[in-house]
């Protein structure tokens, strides 16, 4: 009788959510994939080209640029907000005062809205206008060409999405935190371990399932940052900020050339799905703790 | 507890399911609308004008943020359920789901309006849209600034015979940053629309008049690139404002710039916020000849939408003299009606008329130019970078007309395949 | 007495790193108690001259903004309890059954992050508009319930619960749906707190899916009706900061709630393995 139950529960576990899912986003992404195929201003039914939209892709230099611009700003911003929010979560997670109030000063970044972010950083960061310039010029410096500059730019941009994300996935950690046993630490300290030690045994491996969770989601989520960017920098100086999902929006609605858009966000999940099978095996090499 | 909850999420969810619209009675007309100031609650008065004649017309306004005003109409229209009427800047970018008024209100009706609003409106020789009002590109400055340099902006139409150069202008531009509190001469807007001005004042244009041929690779083209670069390279215009985003309204309305060059929308937004300083609007200078961008504002209706006959009727009672009067009046805008041309408005009559003078002196390629939506739509960020690029020495302006004629060609041949 | 320099130092660590991130979002907040033009003067005041709260005045008598609210509160509330629910459910599945099918879900559920909603608003307004959610608030708490993110946390932190506990319970005769309400969620309390924050945050500042969804008025969000300060040349900036600190009272106190509950279950501390 169990086993009966054991084996028709999971899929009824999982249904409400694969309808939802089946009918909201499968469909229409599938929907989308044919789209790549055809050429489609939206207004007008969607009309076959075959690959059409794959070989203008494959030749336009401009996509190969965005692309790799894209993959720069990715590698940076993902590695930052992985450990700078495993830092803030380890940290808050201990017994120290006041960690409910510094826990919501981190978070307090996530929960602006990513058009406000971008407003607030290219008022702060402004030539002109810019307060922080302000400041520099009260303190008797040179101001800082923040966003005229083309490097500078790229690294403001960087910052501003780690300051809007960190906190984020330091919450996601201190949750996986509170699932790492208090006995591990107690047997370790009586073993005379060191804090580094402590963490380089017990907290990192066993924070392995949070640790792919954060890797996965922010890697998807810095490749399809877009209104921050958008607001902030407008893609520029030139082009130097634009990347693929500002390609991706301005090409569907701007343009209005929806199969273009749908063919580059066929490659766009092309790449995060091989980043992602990559990402799930480096975490289980050497074994998952608990599988 | 747990069980509970989830029979009620699901009675809830069943409930939300069924919960499909009752039909009303009445003809209620979905407006998609967006507002820069205070013309949505014009708006609204017209309409309740228009209810006392017509009770049995409802509206449903939908305000959008103008950047997402496409994404709506779109997928409205793509979704199978398009609204009844929408204002809108570009007609072109919606050709294919507008409604046809060649018979409802008929292509003479066009006469009443300013010529250069047409090309904005036929499409493919039908009629899409309705003009409303007119925009116009110009300069608006400090005149505290200018004041104190000893500098007289031509700002009557006495003066319009000895209008400054392009090389005076930059000069006088120079001089105020000297002589008066000014960090900076000028704030131009980063837009390709409002640099497409000195286009012209060389004599220049994106395409011919009849969009049979890209002609901006040209030495008057060139100009223009060369001459932008130019107010950037002596610093009369900021470099933050192309090259990083900076907002040129707050750089003119905190008083760091003496000049701000945008257009005639800018003038209730400075009416009602500036407070510091005394400001007016200027003549332009002029290059080869002179010149503004015409820009509009439409209403249109749409071809699948089920109310088709009321909001013709609306179109109509909309760009009516009388309405049409009132609307631009109390909106402050500039109309697109011919016999609206001259309006009692309560504040800057005088650079109202500035504005329209520089209108009627435009050539055709101002208006035509950007009524090509289909074409300046896939090139409008081209433009942009590449006179970004030019500002960074990156190309010569040369290289800059060069990429844009290139990139435009290879456009127009992607669309007619 | 060593130790106690050191907590002094890591504290201020500690603080002057939380300035970075603080200090901006105090500096939107104060702007927001200028006069539009002492916001735009220069050079820049870092206090206001006077305070004044006509920007919140002007922003709140634009529009309803209490029905606004109102909408606000009923879809991240409904959105997040269904999302608890069926996330829950999902990520228990996945991470503790070993049933045909348990990878390609759990693959299908990451995959779908990957694609920008921009590229698929359309079909999914048409399957929105066929089922009858156009323009109704269920359209936009119903779609996005069944959060990816929210089954892949779910499912990492469960599989760190050990399966001995489940077993003894079944050998104990207790039901799939018992194990699940009674043994599996009090043990996965963490994880379920941070869904409920997300979940309520993601909710909260939900636009482009509202926008696209709501056409009537009295059915806006607070964040599609913030979006309409934005015109074509202008922005009504001291309406869109005021707007915004109030738009973020609630995110914060569901964060400052909630957060506590960040605790080591009972059995998990205590347990041998």
């Amino acid at each position: 009788m169990y086993r009966w139950k054991k084996k028709i529960a999971p899929y009824l576990f999982v249904l409400p959510n694969l309808i939802i899912f089946g009918i909201f986003i499968v469909f229409p992404a599938l929907f989308g994939f044919y789209v790549s195929f055809t050429e489609w201003d939206v207004l007008t039914s969607p009309e076959f080209i075959g690959l059409g939209n794959f070989i203008k892709l494959f030749q336009s230099a401009e996509f190969w640029t965005i692309l790799s611009r894209t993959l720069i700003y990715v590698f940076s911003v993902v590695p930052i907000t992985f450990g700078l929010s495993m830092v803030l979560a380890i940290i808050l997670d201990r017994n120290i005062k006041a960690k409910g109030f510094f826990r919501a000063i981190f978070y307090l970044p996530t929960m602006l809205s990513f058009i406000v972010i971008g407003v607030s950083w290219r008022w702060i960061l402004g030539n002109n206008f810019g307060i922080l310039n302000y400041l520099l010029d009260l303190a008797g410096m040179a101001p800082v060409n923040w966003l005229t500059n083309a490097t500078t730019a790229t690294i403001m941009v960087i910052f501003a999405t780690v300051w809007a994300r960190v906190g984020y996935f330091m919450v996601m950690f201190i949750a996986g935190l509170q699932g790492i046993p208090g006995v591990y630490y107690e047997a370790a300290k009586i073993d005379g371990a060191s804090k580094w030690q402590q963490f380089r045994h017990i907290t990192f491996p066993l924070l392995k399932p949070t640790s792919l969770v954060v890797v996965v989601l922010s890697t998807i989520q810095a490749f399809k940052m877009f209104g921050l960017i958008k607001v902030m920098t407008t893609g520029g100086p030139g082009d130097s900020t634009t990347y693929l999902v500002q390609e991706i929006y301005q090409q569907a609605f701007q343009v209005g050339d929806m199969g273009y858009a749908s063919a580059m966000s066929v490659m766009l999940f092309l790449i995060l799905g091989l980043l992602t099978i990559v990402q799930f095996k480096v975490s289980n090499r050497g074994g998952n703790a608990y599988e | 507890m747990r069980k509970n909850l989830f029979i009620t999420i699901t009675a809830l969810l069943l409930v939300g399911l069924m919960a499909v619209p009752a039909f009303a009675q009445e003809t209620v007309l979905d407006f998609v609308w967006f507002s820069d100031g205070v013309e949505g609650e014009v708006l609204k008065d017209i309409i309740d004008d228009y209810q006392e004649e017509n009770p049995d017309v409802e509206f449903n306004i939908i305000e959008v943020p103008y950047n997402e005003l496409n994404t709506k109409i779109k997928t409205m229209v793509a979704g199978g359920n398009p609204p009844d009427l929408a204002r809108v800047s570009n007609p072109g970018e919606l050709s294919s789901a507008l409604l046809n008024l060649n018979d409802s209100i008929g292509q003479d009706y066009l006469d009443n309006f300013v010529e250069s609003t047409h090309p904005y409106v036929m499409v493919d020789g039908e009629m899409l849209a309705v003009p409303i009002d007119v925009t116009a590109n110009g300069i608006i400055y400090n005149k505290d600034y200018f004041e104190a340099a000893g500098i007289d902006v031509p700002d009557t139409e006495e003066e319009l015979d000895d209008l400054w150069t392009w090389e005076e202008w930059a000069n006088a531009l120079e001089k105020v940053v000297e002589e008066s509190n000014a960090r900076y001469g000028l704030a131009y807007d980063y837009s390709p629309h409002r640099w497409s001005t000195l286009l012209y004042q060389a004599g220049g244009s994106f395409f011919s008049k009849d969009w049979s041929e890209v002609t901006i690779n040209s030495p008057e083209g060139e100009r223009a690139v060369e001459f932008f670069v130019e107010l950037h390279d002596r610093n009369i215009i900021p470099e933050s404002i192309w090259l990083g985003g900076e907002n040129p309204n707050t750089l003119f309305r905190s008083g760091l710039t003496a000049m701000h060059f945008a257009g005639n929308w800018m003038l209730t937004n400075y009416r009602d916020n500036i407070e510091n300083f005394d400001w007016g609007v200027a003549y332009m200078p002029k290059g080869k000849i002179r010149s503004s961008v015409v820009g509009g504002k439409f209403v249109a209706g749409f071809k699948d939408s089920d109310n088709k006959e009321a909001a013709v009727d609306f179109l109509k009672y909309f760009s009516s003299q009388k309405v049409n009067a009132k609307f631009c009046e109390e909106s402050l805008f500039l109309s697109a009606r011919t016999d609206n041309s001259k309006l009692n408005y309560s504040f800057g009559s005088d650079m109202f008329e500035i504005f329209s003078n520089e209108l009627a002196v435009s050539p055709p390629e101002a208006g035509s130019d950007w009524a090509y939506n289909e074409a300046m739509s896939r090139i409008y960020d081209d433009i942009r970078q590449n006179v970004v690029k030019s500002i960074q020495k990156e190309i010569t302006p040369k290289e800059a007309v060069e990429n844009i004629e290139e990139l435009a060609e290879s456009e127009i041949e992607d669309m007619e395949n | 007495m060593n130790n106690k320099v050191k907590n002094i130092l890591w504290y201020v660590i500690l603080l002057s790193f939380s300035l970075i991130f603080v200090l901006p979002i105090i500096w939107i907040f104060i702007s927001s108690l200028k006069t539009s033009n002492e916001i735009f003067s220069w050079p820049p005041t870092i206090l206001p001259n006077e305070v004044t709260f006509s920007n919140y005045i002007t922003a709140f008598s634009k529009g309803n903004f209490v029905t606004y609210f109102k909408n606000s509160i009923f879809v991240a509330v409904t959105a997040t309890a269904l999302t608890l629910l069926i996330n829950s459910m999902a990520g228990y599945a996945l991470a503790k059954f070993d049933f045909k099918g348990n990878k390609v879900i759990f693959f299908l559920f990451i995959a779908t992050l990957m694609i920008p909603l921009q590229v698929i608003m359309v079909p999914i307004f048409i399957v929105l508009r066929n089922l009858g959610l156009y323009n109704s608030l269920w359209g936009i708490i119903i779609p996005p319930a069944a959060t990816p993110t929210g089954v892949f946390l779910v499912r990492q932190y469960m599989t760190t619960i050990p399966d001995e506990v489940l077993e003894s319970a079944r050998i104990d005769g207790a039901s799939e749906w018992r194990i699940f309400s009674m043994i599996i969620l009090p043990l996965s309390k963490p994880v379920l707190t941070a869904l409920t924050i997300f979940s309520f945050m993601w909710r909260w500042n939900d636009f482009l899916w509202p926008f696209v969804v709501l056409s009537t008025e009295s059915k806006y969000t607070i964040q599609v009706a913030i979006a309409n300060f934005v015109g074509q040349f202008s922005v009504d900036w001291n309406s869109l900061l005021a707007m915004n600190i109030v738009a973020m009272i609630p995110v914060l106190l569901v964060f400052l709630f909630f957060q506590r509950y960040f605790v080591k279950g009972i059995a998990m501390s205590g347990m041998k393995m």
